[in-house]
């Protein structure tokens, strides 16, 4: 589904990423953890281009995005991205959010997008939400919102970007249990957290990121019970 | 007093063209505005570089010499003069460009609108910048083209904080009009001046005159004041 080789990223002379090599299956909950500064956000910035690479390739279902051939509204069309910062459209109502994209990137006709957002809403437990702004939704509702309008554009893979590292505790809870719900339904997704309760429960595979580079991976009882490198070592104990 | 009194209509009069020309300068002022902004903020290095020197050409030079350049300056096309001969020749219409000079209003809302767009480029420049950088990634992550990103998130985002600073520009620019009495505009300015040089009395005919312009200006800024609030709701 993913095929990263070689993915390197500057900014000017600091490098971020030195030669990322990772493949995500389709169905597949890959959780990338690993101390800040690592390059976890920029690894997954760059899956959807919103941080250009300075070296490396990228392919998503076999469509190399780093090909000058490549429309890449189109590519990220089929990715959505949640962020940690939420980043709903102050503007616009949470029935607005999540329509907005499918109006004007798919063109599809107001009343489709209407029943598409409710139905959204819905799944994410927020039906009497939808002609709410979001400054009066909680950081919890909001995220949440923020997960429904990626799903409207009914993409291949979701990106997680620390979604839960600017909520309140108590909020931090309900926005894992749609992510995990989204898990069980089989979406291929790729999720950079702190939640190591959540990377336990539904990644497939962890990956533990160091200064740039991936330094181990397995399966979550492998990384979390049987680390071998001294750096996981010391980032698990410090964090459980 | 009973010179101010007795010949307020006049006064009024001008005012009524003062603020003609401010609604008419900062209305195309705010087209070209927005154009500006947005050629100065674009990807392409000559775009942007057009939309520089015209901002610093009318923000840094005065208003009364861009006043003089066009109204005693700017060569009137020969199309223009033509269709005037042609209008007066078959339709009676009055010659409005007597000389070679254009008239006056359309000098003063010309140069006026220009200044005024270069002032309010730079408002919606730093309008567009205000919002979030995260805005622009959200509506690319779903795969909005870097236009529909601009039309649909951050210029009506953008639009509500330039509110207050456009406020800004359409008072002062209702004062800088004043200027536009030295080239003849019978506005607020030049119709005081006018009654002063008949009756040969300057205080209370200049002091009704900045009257008129503290109501004007006091009356608007309250205005902007309301808008501001009515759209903080919506927020």
């Amino acid at each position: 589904m993913i095929r990263v080789e070689g993915l390197h990223k500057g900014f000017g002379r600091l490098k971020v990423l030195n030669g990322i090599d990772c493949h995500v299956s389709p169905r597949e909950v890959v959780v990338v953890i690993g101390p800040s500064g690592s390059g976890k956000s920029t690894f997954l910035r760059c899956i959807n281009m919103l941080e250009e690479p300075t070296a490396g390739k990228i392919s998503i279902d076999g469509v190399s995005l780093l090909d000058p051939k490549t429309n890449i509204n189109s590519v990220r069309a089929e990715v959505g991205m949640v962020f940690q910062r939420f980043n709903l459209f102050p503007h616009k109502t949470a029935l607005e959010n999540i329509c907005l994209a499918p109006l004007k990137v798919k063109n599809i006709s107001k009343g489709d997008a209407e029943s598409l957002g409710h139905s959204l809403l819905k799944k994410v437990g927020l039906s009497d939400k939808a002609n709410v702004y979001p400054d009066q939704l909680s950081g919890g509702q909001q995220q949440r919102v923020a997960i429904a309008r990626a799903l409207a554009m009914q993409p291949k893979v979701m990106l997680f970007d620390e979604p839960t590292s600017a909520l309140d505790p108590e909020m931090v809870g309900e926005v894992l249990a749609v992510m995990k719900d989204l898990a069980r339904e089989g979406m291929t997704m790729v999720v950079v957290t702190h939640e190591m309760g959540f990377a336990r429960e539904v990644g497939d595979r962890v990956i533990f990121m160091d200064e740039g580079l991936i330094v181990e991976e397995g399966t979550p009882d492998e990384l979390f019970l049987e680390p071998r490198n001294n750096r996981l070592k010391s980032f698990l104990s410090k964090i459980l | 007093m009973e010179v101010v009194l007795k010949n307020y209509p006049r006064l009024l009069e001008g005012a009524l063209l003062t603020l003609e020309v401010t609604l008419f300068s900062v209305a195309i002022g705010c087209i070209i505005g927005l154009f500006m902004g947005l050629l100065r903020l674009s990807g392409a290095k000559p775009l942007r570089l057009l939309a520089r020197v015209y901002i610093d050409f009318f923000r840094g030079t005065p208003l009364l010499v861009q006043i003089f350049i066009i109204y005693y300056g700017l060569p009137i096309p020969q199309w223009f003069r033509g269709g005037q001969a042609l209008l007066t020749a078959h339709f009676n219409v009055p010659d409005f460009i007597s000389s070679y000079m254009l008239p006056v209003f359309l000098s003063g809302v010309i140069a006026c609108s220009l200044n005024s767009g270069a002032y309010i480029a730079e408002i919606f420049r730093a309008g567009v910048q205000s919002i979030e950088k995260g805005q622009v990634e959200a509506a690319r992550s779903l795969g909005m083209t870097s236009s529909q990103a601009m039309r649909f998130v951050v210029l009506p985002q953008a639009f509500k904080r330039v509110v207050p600073p456009l406020g800004n520009e359409f008072i002062a620019m209702l004062k800088d009009t004043s200027l536009l009495s030295v080239i003849g505009f019978a506005e607020l300015l030049r119709q005081g001046q006018l009654l002063v040089g008949h009756y040969y009395v300057a205080f209370p005919i200049y002091l009704a005159v900045a009257f008129i312009y503290l109501i004007m200006t006091f009356s608007f800024s309250r205005l902007v004041d309301f808008t501001e609030r009515r759209l903080k709701t919506g927020d």
